[in-house]
């Protein structure tokens, strides 16, 4: 027997909200994209590092930021509230909380963009907006949670279709990683530490980093490949069936793999084998969600002779398998001994963020914004151009990329037949590499022309079309405790039940976060205590905040791995317990410069001096910037005491002594190093940024050399 | 691998056959639950995106 409603419900789409994402979509594209071609272009002239708010060092993060931030974040958004609204045959829950979570995201987005070039940055990569923003994050984040929940409890569509599970998983998941990598003790009202330090702050920052590539450049795009293209094809899904098991197994195996990015490090070995071992497992998943998507179009391959939205679609999907199946082979140690720190991890990202992220954006842009104006697109000509000049740039930044990545991870590796390295000086890996950053660079900007095309042809069809803000819809009521499915199986029972969903896919994902997590929190030998490792002195933390500031770790890592050819080239490797003191960790993803941990005591002071002033004059042919602000910039040792006090809190042992004489001992060890920079005919004051950050550099990994 | 850990926390090995044993029936409901779904429920999934 079934009960079936048959009064009819009137009611409206809320289109205007999908059209400001939208909108937000294209313009902050437009902005992170080109701060990518500004920080490539950095990498081959580096006179383009204007000022200390443009160096590259603080506007990589910017781009990284506005990139998955503003531009997935907003498109993901403009998916979503088109998508569900429709799925649901439900206005969006509150008009006001749509417009809330509209202009708190932005507010987010602009008090990034002001922040990160200000060189206020926590350090965790993706992560690293300071804590008034976490919280503003969290807060908005759970505005947006509120309006879809809402949504769904008020829909008139009785089943959750499977792109509704993805978009839940999202948003929990992201919470939860949000909220874990975000826990800090604020100094000031712009200024925090970790509470994790060294290896666990690693451990949770990648376990952060590799889940927000699943679960808010993945999961939420794999959702509205689900609605989408079926859309765009006009046939259904492939099978229902795998997009089921897709989207369990999926959220199930990604969460496990985050220390796949840590591997050889000082990280427990148990935890970089589960890491691999999940990240293989994710093949079989992320192919399978291809699969679905591609296989939707089958008999439709006509279509995308003819469609270009459909042909933005296939590449997307194409790039996504491409980059989850090398994403697996990348974990693998062999690869990732090669590989990791090098342009292959930057041709990795940009092959998934152009192409899976990029295009798909584009293809919904260029489907949803005509559909909402009533109109047709205004050019398929440019929507064409689009098309092939974003598929060259796609080509033109990763090809070269690729090469530059094996290139230098060879030259790294290469020993001269007396067993002594053959490219000992780190500058020559770096100078072969710059026709290739030049060749990115091009591809760079052919991609960011493209976008600007699509923003002139889609600001075009929205003058000459008039946008229906409420679209007017019916459907029937939805009939509660309804008789129909009511013996079906569990699986029926849970998609009709969003709130118990939410739980059972909670559960899901915290159970390889806690198993990885967990251990790592609880077992002290995991990482060995070394009795002479010792807390920084407040000047090298003061100079460890500096160099922080600056992003230093955006080019140089703070981890030599366990390899001959590293530790010739650095020296001893790096042990987890030398780390214990370290709010934030400091082990960098990418060597664009050498290897930090053991640069304390390689050169005088004197060298420091000179090479942070204009690197060129001590590496002749350096890229690296010029830091001419740190030494006019008085060091600010308002916060010392404080900061000193909060890593007391966090478990550093100062006494009591040392954080009331803090700004003391800090004077007197800054006129130790101008004493010894006057020896050398340098003259400059104590109380300059540059002599903090020279003794943080000096202090780097001696501390194990003390007691070689 | 996992010997050092198992041994040293409390209940971890309750913990982690706990966790294998959560993986492995959930597959299992999974693909239970798949293989009995009817032709007529996926359709009208499947054709969700395209009723409106």
């Amino acid at each position: 027997m079934k009960a079936i409603n048959t009064n009819l419900e009137q009611f409206s789409y809320d289109n205007k909200i999908v059209l400001n994402f939208s909108i937000a979509t294209i313009i902050w594209g437009i902005v992170g994209m080109l701060v990518g071609v500004i920080i490539a272009t950095q990498l081959v002239l580096p006179a383009v590092n204007f000022t200390q708010y443009g160096s590259f060092g603080r506007i990589r993060p910017l781009h990284t930021n506005a990139v998955i931030f503003a531009f997935v974040g907003n498109a993901i958004f403009a998916g979503i509230y088109y998508s569900l609204q429709r799925l649901l045959k439900a206005r969006m829950y509150s008009d006001f909380l749509s417009y809330l979570h509209f202009w708190g995201w932005q507010c987010i987005i602009v008090a990034a963009a002001i922040t990160l070039p200000m060189g206020l940055t926590t350090s965790h990569e993706y992560a690293e907006l300071e804590w008034p923003i976490d919280i503003a994050i969290a807060l908005v984040w759970v505005v947006f949670g509120i309006n879809m929940f809402g949504t769904i409890i008020k829909r008139r569509e009785q089943h959750l279709y499977v792109a509704i599970w993805f978009y839940i998983a999202t948003f929990i998941t992201i919470a939860v990683l949000h909220i874990t990598n975000s826990v800090q003790l604020p100094i000031s009202f712009l200024k925090s530490y970790y509470v994790y330090a060294g290896v666990q702050d690693a451990l949770v920052q990648w376990w952060y980093g590799h889940n927000a590539v699943a679960f808010f450049l993945t999961t939420p795009y794999l959702g509205m490949m689900y609605y989408f293209l079926p859309k765009m094809a006009n046939r259904p899904v492939y099978s229902y069936r795998l997009s089921i098991l897709h989207f369990w197994a999926l959220i199930f195996i990604y969460i496990w793999a985050g220390p796949h990015h840590l591997l050889y490090s000082s990280l427990p070995e148990w935890a970089q084998s589960l890491g691999v071992v999940f990240s293989i497992m994710l093949i079989a998943p992320s192919w399978g969600g291809m699969i679905n998507g591609l296989l939707t179009l089958r008999g439709a391959w006509d279509q995308v002779r003819e469609n270009t939205i459909l042909k933005f679609m296939v590449v997307g999907i194409t790039t996504y398998g491409m980059a989850t199946f090398e994403g697996p082979m990348l974990s693998l140690k062999n690869i990732n001994a090669i590989a990791h720190f090098t342009d292959w991890i930057v041709a990795h990202v940009h092959v998934g963020a152009l192409g899976w992220n990029g295009f798909l954006t584009f293809a919904i842009l260029y489907w949803m914004i005509p559909r909402i104006f009533q109109t047709k697109l205004y050019s398929e000509k440019w929507l064409k151009m689009h098309f092939w000049i974003a598929t060259i740039g796609i080509a033109l930044y990763t090809i070269p990329m690729y090469i530059s990545g094996f290139t230098q991870g060879m030259m790294w590796k290469q020993f001269t037949n007396e067993g002594t390295l053959q490219y000992g000086n780190f500058l020559d890996t770096t100078l072969q590499l710059i026709p290739m950053h030049q060749m990115r660079a091009i591809g760079g900007t052919l991609y960011l022309i493209g976008a600007i095309i699509m923003a002139f042809n889609l600001f075009k069809t929205m003058a000459k079309g008039h946008l229906l803000a409420n679209e007017p819809a019916e459907a029937s009521a939805l009939i509660r405790n309804s008789v129909i499915d009511s013996k079906g199986h569990w699986h029926r029972w849970i998609e009709k039940r969003p709130i118990q969903f939410l739980l059972a896919s909670l559960v899901v994902i915290l159970i390889g976060s806690l198993v990885e997590l967990v251990p790592t929190f609880m077992i002290q030998s995991n990482i060995p205590t070394i009795s002479t490792v010792k807390p920084y002195t407040p000047l090298e933390l003061e100079g460890r905040d500096v160099y922080i500031r600056e992003g230093c770790v955006g080019c140089h890592s703070q981890m030599v791995r366990p390899f001959r050819s590293e530790t010739e080239r650095y020296g001893e490797f790096s042990q987890s317990g030398e780390f214990v003191y370290d709010h934030p960790f400091l082990w960098g993803s990418k060597r664009t410069g050498p290897d930090l941990h053991r640069v304390g005591g390689k050169y005088p002071n004197s060298w420091h001096f000179q090479h942070m002033k204009d690197p060129s004059s001590m590496s002749p042919g350096s890229i690296m910037p010029t830091y001419e602000w740190l030494y006019t910039q008085t060091l600010d040792t308002s916060f010392t005491k404080s900061k000193l006090d909060a890593m007391r809190t966090l478990g550093v042992p100062y006494n009591e002594m040392e954080v009331r004489e803090a700004v003391q001992n800090l004077e007197n060890q800054a006129m130790g190093i101008q004493k010894n920079l006057a020896e050398n005919k340098i003259k400059i004051g104590a109380n300059k940024e540059i002599i903090a950050l020279i003794a943080y550099l000096q202090r780097l990994g001696t501390d194990i050399k003390i007691n070689q | 691998m996992f010997k050092q850990f198992i041994s040293i926390i409390p209940g971890a090995d309750f913990f982690m056959i706990t966790s294998l044993l959560i993986f492995f029936v959930f597959f299992i409901l999974v693909g239970i639950y798949l293989i009995g779904m009817k032709r007529d429920f996926v359709n009208k999934m499947e054709h969700l995106p395209l009723d409106n």
